[in-house]
């Protein structure tokens, strides 16, 4: 029952450039952009659910020394899936709210 | 300590007490464990864990240092018929007190339960925290 990795269905999120709003832009050029941060994000929680997957086939096999390295790997997986879902929804709420304002 | 800090503590601390579970089933189950005169009895096993110091001010939960091995000495019990008997009937025994064993026993339990109800309440936290502005 393996579940393809989420970076493996997204294409390469464009990186917003930093220098194009002029002023906060410029103040923020030396942090990632905001594309950055969400891929790295999404690749964090990538390796949060191949690790529950794989600790998953050391518990059907037999070889997982301590059953709860497992459940606490599900947790943990399941709390920043939450989390990633939470920021996703805030930020198209954002975007809904801004495209909203009318020319 | 990240995200999931308090949760890999806990999980730290599951492992040791786990451990100690294990080193005292071995103990039980070697309660009647004899060996000759001439050899060392059976040594019962006791844990000992440090903790693991953190980056910043706090720790970052416990870890198993070594296995301790108890008396050799034994208790010489007087069996003629047992088959590992010496010339004078002696066998040697571990010795090992099974009401301590029992009572490390409850407490082992009880620290992993324990670390266990740390884990759920963490993660029921962090959830609600989740839901803040939600709807």
């Amino acid at each position: 029952m393996a579940i393809p990795p989420i970076s493996a269905a997204l294409p390469a999120l464009p990186t917003v450039p930093t220098t194009s709003v002029g002023g906060p832009g410029a103040a923020a050029a030396g942090t990632p952009g905001f594309g950055d941060q969400i891929s790295a994000a999404l690749n964090n929680l990538n390796d949060l659910h191949a690790t529950a997957d794989s600790l998953a086939e050391q518990a059907a096999v037999g070889t997982l020394e301590d059953v709860h390295d497992y459940t606490i790997a599900a947790t943990e997986a399941a709390v920043a899936t939450e989390l990633t879902v939470a920021v996703r929804n805030k930020a198209v709420e954002a975007f809904q709210e801004i495209r909203r304002m009318g020319v | 300590m990240g995200l999931f800090g308090a949760i890999q503590t806990s999980g730290s601390g599951m492992r040791v007490f786990r451990t100690w579970l294990d080193a005292v089933s071995n103990n039980i189950a070697n309660l009647s464990t004899a060996t000759r005169t001439d050899e060392a009895a059976f040594q019962a096993q006791f844990i000992t864990a440090n903790t693991i110091e953190g980056d910043g001010d706090v720790g970052q939960g416990v870890q198993v240092a070594g296995v301790v091995l108890g008396s050799a000495e034994g208790r010489l019990v007087h069996d003629p018929s047992h088959p590992l008997a010496d010339e004078d009937g002696m066998i040697r025994m571990p010795d090992m007190d099974l009401s301590d064993q029992m009572t490390q026993l409850m407490v082992a339990q009880r620290g992993y339960q324990a670390n266990l109800a740390v884990i759920e309440r963490v993660r029921d936290a962090y959830s609600q925290a989740v839901q803040i502005g939600r709807g």
